[in-house]
Formats: C-alpha cells, sequence, structure tokens
C-alpha cells in the first residue's frame, strides 16, 4: 500500500487551488468566480490541516485552518454585497459586462 | 538819443503799427478805412520825416556831430559786438523823406485803385490785406534806411524782399503771379548768398559791423598795406584767384545789391514782378525797393577797391545796355517801364562804378519820383482800359485821359533827360527836368574817368578839397597825404582811366531811352484808336488824379530843390578810390571836382540826345505800328532777340531748373536703386530670418518637441492603460499569473541559491 504522507494532501491542496484559480479566471458568471474564491480558500485550509497533522506545529494549523474558514465566509459575505450591488448597477452578473473603467 | 533821430525812429515804427493793427484788425476796418488807416500812418510818417529834415537843416556841422548818438550794443559775439543804431546823414534824412513821400502818395493812389479790384477770398473781403503788406515794406524800408549796421541792414534787406513776395504774388490765385513771387524771392537769394559770403569777409577780416567802424577798419588796414605792415593788413596782403580779399569783399557785398537792383545776371524777376498790383510795382519795384541796392553800394562805397568798382561799373553797363534794348520791343505797358527801371538803376550802378557818387543817388531819388509817377500813371492806364495792359490795342487815349497823358509825358521827358544845356541860356541857368541833371552828370563823370586830366593838377585839387572836407571830420591832411606817398602807388587810385566803352555804350543808350519811351508813350495815348472797344471805354478816375499831380511837381522840382544837395552832403572820402562831383556848377561840397570842359563835351553828345530819341520814336510810330512791324520782319532775327529778353529765362531754365531736374533725377535714381535696394534687402533678409526663427526653429524644433512630449505620453499612457481593462477576469489573470510567477521564483531561483 502507498503511504499517505505530507506530500499527498499538500498535491491535494494544490490541484484543488489550481482548480480554484481556474475557475476564478475563467467563469463569466460572476456567483462562479465566487465558488472559484471558495476553492481557493478551502485549498489553503487543506494546506493548514495537513501541516498541522504531518508538520512541525501541532496545533497551529487547525486554528488557522478555522480563521480560514471565518475569513471565507465574512469574505464570501462582503462578495456577495458587491455582487448585489454590481446587479443593482449592470442588472446583469456577467463578469465581463463591467468594464465602464476600461481605459 | 538826439531829437531828430527820435524823430526817425518814431517816423520808422508807425508803419509798423499800422501793420500790426492792419494785420490783427484789417479785416474789421474793411474798404477803406483798412487803406486811410494806412494812409494816416504814412502821413505821419512824411510829417516827422519833413521835420527832421527841418531840423537838420538849421544845424551847423557841429550840431550834426553832436546829433549823432552812439549805437546800442545788442549782443557781443565772441570779439564782435553788434551794435544798431542811426546812420544819421543827409543821405539817410533824404532817402527817408523820399521814401515816405512816395509811399505816401503811393498809398493815396492805392485806397481808389485797390477799391475797384474785387479782394475776396472765400467771400471774406480782404482789402486789408493789400495794406498790411505795404505798411510793413515802408517799416521795412525805412529801417533799412537809416540801419548804420550792415546787419540791421540786411535784416531789412531781408524783409523787404519778404514783403516784395508777399505783394508780387498778391493775386496768388493765379499761377503767373505766384510763379512770379518765387522767382523774385528766390533770384534775391541768390545775390544775398554773395552778400552773406561778404558780410562773412567783414566780420572775419574787419571785425566790425557797423558801417562807420568797417569804414574806419579798412582804412586802417589799408594804410597798415601801405606803410609795410603787411602782416596787419590780411584783406589787401592776401589774395584769391589774383584778386585782394579786399576787392572780393566788395564784389561779394555788392552781389547782394546785383540781386535786389535787379541788375545782370540777376534782372530776370523785375519784368515778371509785374505780375503785382500797378501800385505795387511803382513803390517796390521802381522807387525803393530795387533802390535798396543802389542805396547799399553807396553805403559800402568806401569799402570799395578800384578793382571792385570797375566790376561795379561793368555789371551797370550790361544792365543797362540789355534793358534798354529789350525794352525797345515791349508790349506790355508795364514790362516796358519794368525794363527802363532795370536800364535806369544799370545807370545808377555804373555811376556809382565810375566814382559818381552824389550823381547816381541825385538819380536814384529823382528816379524814384518819375517812375512812380509813371507807373501810377500806367496804372490809370489799364484801369480806364477794363485791364488792357497791351500797347498795341491802345492809342489816341489822350483825349480821353488829359490828364494821365500829361503827367505821364512828364515822366518820359523827365527819364529822357529833357533840359537846355546851361551853356546855351542867358545867365547860364539850367532849365530841365530832375533826370536831365542826374544822368547827365553820371555821364560827365564816366567822361572825366575816360578822358579826362591825368594826375597832375587833380592831385593838388583833390587834396585840397579833401582836407577841407576832411577838418570836420577830425582826420589831418598829413594822414591823407602820407597814406598815399609811396612808390608806385598813384596818390588816388580813381585816377586809373577806364576803358572808352564806358562811356561810349551808355551814351548811346541814352538816345535809345527817349526812344522806347516816347514809343511807349506815343502808342497809348496818341494816333489813332487801334482798338476802339478800348478806346471807347477809357476813362479817368479823378481819385487818383492828386498823386499823379503831386509826383509830377515833385519830378520837376526835384531837379532843383533839396535832392542834390542834400546827397553831396553826404558824399563820402574813401582813400582807394573818389566820389566826384560831376555837376555843371561844381559844387565841390564833398566831391572831387571833374574836368571843366566835361559838361561841353557831353553838352554836343548828350544833351540833345532826348531830341534826337524823340523824333525818331514819333517818325516811326506816328502813323502806328505798320512801320514799326515792317521793320520788325526785316530784322526778324534781332527782333526776337530783343522779344525773347536775350533768351534769359530760357537760358537759366535750363541751366538752373534743368540742372535742378538733371539733379532730381540722379537723386532719385539712388534712392530708389540704392536706398530702396538696401531696405528691401533688409525687409527680405528678415523675412528669411523670421522663417529660420519661426517655421524652422519655433515650429519646428520647440513646438516639435512639445508635441514630441505630448504624443510620447499619450502613446506611454497608451501602453499603460493596456492593463486596466475594466475586466475582472483580467485582473485575476494577472494575479494568478503573478502568483505563479513568484512560486516559480522562489522555488527554483531561490532553491538554486
Amino acid at each position: 500500500m502507498l503511504t499517505i504522507g505530507l506530500t499527498h494532501y499538500l498535491v491535494l491542496a494544490a490541484i484543488l487551488f489550481c482548480c480554484g484559480l481556474y475557475v476564478m479566471v475563467t467563469k463569466r458568471n460572476a456567483v462562479g468566480i465566487l465558488i472559484g474564491v471558495e476553492l481557493v480558500l478551502n485549498a489553503a485550509g487543506v494546506n493548514f490541516v495537513a501541516l498541522a497533522r504531518y508538520g512541525p506545529a501541532a496545533v497551529d494549523g487547525q486554528i488557522a485552518t478555522l480563521f480560514v474558514i471565518v475569513l471565507a465566509a465574512a469574505e464570501a459575505a462582503v462578495a456577495i454585497a458587491i455582487l448585489v450591488n454590481y446587479y443593482r448597477a449592470l442588472v446583469t452578473i456577467d463578469a465581463d459586462q463591467g468594464d465602464q473603467l476600461r481605459g | 538819443m538826439s531829437k531828430i533821430e527820435l524823430l526817425l525812429m518814431v517816423g520808422v515804427l508807425v508803419p509798423l503799427a499800422s501793420f500790426l493793427l492792419l494785420a490783427l484788425f484789417g479785416w474789421r476796418l474793411g474798404k477803406p478805412w483798412a487803406g486811410w488807416v494806412a494812409v494816416g500812418a504814412m502821413t505821419l510818417t512824411t510829417g516827422l520825416a519833413t521835420a527832421a529834415l527841418w531840423q537838420w537843416h538849421h544845424l551847423d556841422p557841429a550840431g550834426r556831430a553832436a546829433a549823432r548818438s552812439d549805437p546800442v550794443v545788442w549782443a557781443h559775439l565772441g570779439s564782435l559786438s553788434v551794435t544798431f543804431g542811426v546812420n544819421l546823414d543827409s543821405l539817410t534824412l533824404i532817402m527817408f523823406f523820399m521814401v515816405s513821400f512816395v509811399s505816401l502818395w503811393i498809398f493815396v493812389f492805392s485806397v481808389g485803385y485797390m477799391a475797384g479790384h474785387s479782394d475776396e477770398i472765400d467771400g471774406i473781403s480782404k482789402f486789408h490785406r493789400f495794406f498790411t503788406y505795404l505798411s510793413l515794406f515802408c517799416f521795412s524800408m525805412l529801417l533799412l534806411v537809416i540801419a548804420d549796421s550792415l546787419l540791421l541792414l540786411f535784416i531789412a534787406w531781408e524783409l523787404v524782399g519778404l514783403c516784395s513776395y508777399l505783394l508780387i504774388g498778391y493775386y496768388f490765385h493765379k499761377k503767373s503771379a505766384s510763379d512770379a513771387a518765387i522767382k523774385a524771392f528766390v533770384t534775391n537769394r541768390v545775390g544775398d548768398f554773395g552778400f552773406l559770403i561778404g558780410l562773412g569777409l567783414v566780420v572775419a577780416y574787419l571785425g566790425d559791423l557797423s558801417l562807420a567802424g568797417a569804414a574806419e577798419k579798412f582804412h586802417a588796414q589799408y594804410v597798415s598795406w601801405t606803410t609795410g605792415a603787411a602782416a596787419e593788413a590780411p584783406l589787401f596782403a592776401r589774395t584769391f584767384g589774383g584778386l585782394s580779399l579786399a576787392t572780393w569783399m566788395g564784389m561779394l557785398l555788392f552781389c547782394g545789391a546785383i540781386g535786389k537792383s535787379a541788375q545782370f545776371p540777376l534782372h530776370v524777376w523785375l519784368p515778371d514782378a509785374m505780375e503785382g498790383p500797378t501800385p505795387v510795382s511803382a513803390l517796390i519795384h521802381a522807387a525803393t525797393m530795387v533802390a535798396a541796392g543802389v542805396y547799399l553800394t553807396a553805403r559800402i562805397f568806401v569799402l570799395l577797391t578800384p578793382e571792385a568798382q570797375f566790376f561795379v561799373a561793368v555789371i551797370g553797363c550790361i544792365t543797362l545796355t540789355l534793358a534798354a534794348l529789350v525794352a525797345i520791343v515791349q508790349t506790355d505797358i508795364k514790362k516796358v517801364l519794368a525794363y527802363s527801371t532795370i536800364s535806369q538803376l544799370g545807370y545808377m550802378i555804373l555811376g556809382l562804378g565810375v566814382g559818381a557818387w552824389i550823381a547816381a543817388l541825385f538819380h536814384l531819388l529823382t528816379h524814384a519820383f518819375f517812375k512812380a509817377l509813371m507807373f501810377l500813371g500806367s496804372g490809370q492806364v489799364i484801369e480806364g482800359c477794363h485791364h488792357e495792359q497791351d500797347i498795341r490795342r491802345m492809342g489816341g487815349l489822350a483825349r480821353k485821359m488829359p490828364v494821365t497823358a500829361v503827367t505821364f509825358l512828364v515822366g518820359v521827358l523827365a527819364i529822357a533827360g529833357a533840359g537846355v544845356p546851361a551853356v546855351w541860356l542867358p545867365h547860364h541857368v539850367p532849365v530841365g527836368l530832375g533826370g536831365y541833371f542826374s544822368k547827365d552828370e553820371i555821364l560827365a563823370v564816366a567822361w572825366h574817368r575816360v578822358y579826362g586830366h591825368p594826375h597832375g593838377d587833380h592831385a593838388e585839387h583833390s587834396h585840397e578839397e579833401r582836407a577841407d572836407a576832411l577838418d570836420g571830420v577830425g582826420m589831418s591832411v598829413a594822414d591823407n597825404v602820407a597814406a598815399h606817398a609811396v612808390e608806385g602807388m598813384p596818390a588816388t587810385a580813381a585816377q586809373r582811366k577806364l576803358p572808352a566803352w564806358l562811356f561810349w555804350i551808355p551814351v548811346l543808350m541814352a538816345y535809345v531811352t527817349p526812344f522806347y519811351m516816347m514809343r511807349c508813350w506815343w502808342l497809348t495815348f496818341m494816333g489813332r484808336p487801334r482798338d476802339p472797344h478800348v478806346y471807347e471805354h477809357a476813362h479817368e478816375s479823378p481819385l487818383m488824379y492828386v498823386p499823379l499831380i503831386v509826383l509830377a511837381v515833385g519830378t520837376v522840382l526835384s531837379g532843383y530843390v533839396l535832392f542834390r544837395p542834400m546827397v553831396a552832403d553826404a558824399a563820402p572820402t574813401p582813400f582807394l578810390t573818389a566820389a566826384y562831383d560831376g555837376s555843371e556848377a561844381g559844387s565841390a561840397a564833398r566831391g572831387v571836382p571833374i574836368a571843366h570842359d566835361a559838361h561841353a563835351a557831353l553838352a554836343t553828345r548828350v544833351g540833345l540826345a532826348f531830341v534826337v530819341g524823340f523824333v525818331l520814336a514819333w517818325g516811326v510810330y506816328r502813323r502806328g505800328l505798320e512801320l514799326a512791324s515792317r521793320l520788325a520782319s526785316g530784322l526778324r532775327p534781332l527782333h526776337t532777340l530783343l522779344v525773347r529778353k536775350f533768351y534769359f529765362d530760357e537760358l537759366y531754365g535750363a541751366l538752373f531748373v534743368g540742372g535742378t531736374m538733371v539733379l532730381k533725377s540722379v537723386l532719385y535714381a539712388f534712392d530708389h536703386v540704392v536706398v530702396d535696394g538696401l531696405v528691401n534687402l533688409s525687409a527680405w533678409l528678415t523675412e528669411r530670418l523670421s522663417w529660420f526663427s519661426g517655421r524652422l526653429l519655433d515650429q519646428g524644433v520647440v513646438d516639435g518637441a512639445v508635441n514630441g512630449v505630448g504624443s510620447g505620453a499619450l502613446s506611454l499612457g497608451g501602453l499603460v492603460r493596456r492593463p486596466q481593462v475594466g475586466r475582472i477576469r483580467s485582473y485575476l489573470l494577472f494575479a494568478a499569473g503573478s502568483l505563479a510567477a513568484a512560486v516559480i521564483w522562489f522555488a527554483w531561483v531561490e532553491a538554486r541559491l
């Protein structure tokens, strides 16, 4: 059997991160971008937990993960608020339509 | 200031006051009061002149010397002190009287004469203008007469010239009149140019502008030169062109007289001056202003060397001949009188040139009377014939204008020298009109200078005469004798003989003068009328009788009373030349007497010249103009020469006017090509420079730089704003990309180190 070590968790976090990044970058739907943001944040959380289990610091990682989750929630709330305002202004949630500041 | 001087000064200022009054208020006085104001002023002046004469007559020589006061010092210019004063001697007084008397009667005549001429300019009556100018003229002429300094004389001289200009150009709307005025002034100026140079010589070498002072210094220099001290006599020691500076000084001062008295070659202005109104011609161009030149020559007589005197005589001779010949063919009555004036002035100048000082000035005084008389008579004729001046259109006017005819005849007789020689009459009392005495005296002296006895007995006579005369003036005989007792120097340079033609030509002209004057008189007043229209309307104006009669009486009397004695009293005693007394009686008051047989010689040759002239004129013109025109066509070239006045106007026109035109063309070409070329060149250069500076530098470089900066900023901005796409996904992409780059950097690059 394959011994599941730190590396595997880190790789998993990296893959999650890349997926999240990909979703952030390619989605036109603003909600989709926010989903991508959640993915990235959760990837960071997995990273922290893995390092807490297998790394030097024992509990700090888990505490950091709790922070990440709270922050993600707060940030999601703010992002939804922005999105609501965005929708109010532009009557769409297409991120590409918000190019009024284009030079 | 003695009483006599005061009388004269007031007499000079009265016409000035009249001038100012008329200049300021004349327009209000109008016709005819403006004229009467001027007449009143002249009456006052004549009265003062008479009073001065009367007082002078009663003074003995000591009293007369006392009456002269010192001149007023006006300014000091370096070493020269300029003084003004009254030159009080008999000549001054009698000239003053003549000028004011003749002026007065001409003024009276003018009031009537000018009243008939419409004088409106722009609807405003300008009658007073005439009398304003005439009053200014009288002031200037009287000032000239009393001037004792060459400078004051010159000032008055110029003023007189100005008045002449104003009065000749009185009808300035007529181009011929304004041209004539300019011609007169410019010709005068040419003479004045010489005069000024002469004045410069006087200031430089004599250092004194007053007449008496200059004469004294001149004499002092002459004495030093004759006694060998040439260093103190630069006037005589230095020569220019072969003639001593003293001679040049005399000739140049005389140049002023050439201009003012219309002598050859500056005589051309006087005939044209007839464009002025007739009283102007009478006063200025016959009696007074032209006499100023003769007067000047008389005053500077003591400053003339024998060479200068000879020059004067030659000019006078040429002038009198030229004018007499031209007068023969003149058809305008005023032009005849103008040329006869030039001729008579030539006689006076000739007289001064041969040394007949007394005779010349005597002639001046008598001439003033008879010439003014004839001009006024011609004025009557012109008025009466309704402005007809051509004698070919007159004839038989004596029946219509008897008074004018008779008075004019008196003038003609006077100018012709009509008289009976004394030697033919019982008690040797001469009978004749003024001109007879004066003109004959000039010719007598001329004869003496040509044929008279040489050195010998006259030396004693002259020295004795002079001794008596000089005693009253305070110079000793010894001085005089010593001055002349130098080897090789004749005791009186005046003894030098003159060439014979200087006598014979004036004698010949003494036959011509009566001819042309009688021609003029006959054609105007006698015979059958040639133009019925003119004859019908001819009339006399009684208003203008009185001046004619007064002047006629004056002409008759002038030969006998007052004039000659007064002039003789003032005769100078020059040291280089001599002033002769050429009268028959030989009064020898101050002049050097002449040969006793002079008058006898003259009586046969000249005394009855007038008869010959008159008879000839009567013979040619008694049947009207036919004989004359046949003669003229027979002698066509000669006739044309005379009618064209010897082509002087054409010559001067080509020479001076033409020369000025050539100069004008040359200067214009220079101005056009060189000056304008330079200006255009500078304009072109400036244009190029501005192109360089503006188009090239300013627009090209500076604006290019500024714009370049702007467009650079623009492109840079364009470049820089590219990331600002406003699209969220692009921002995310960049952020992700940068993160990836940073990770790679840290992971691989840092790991390697």
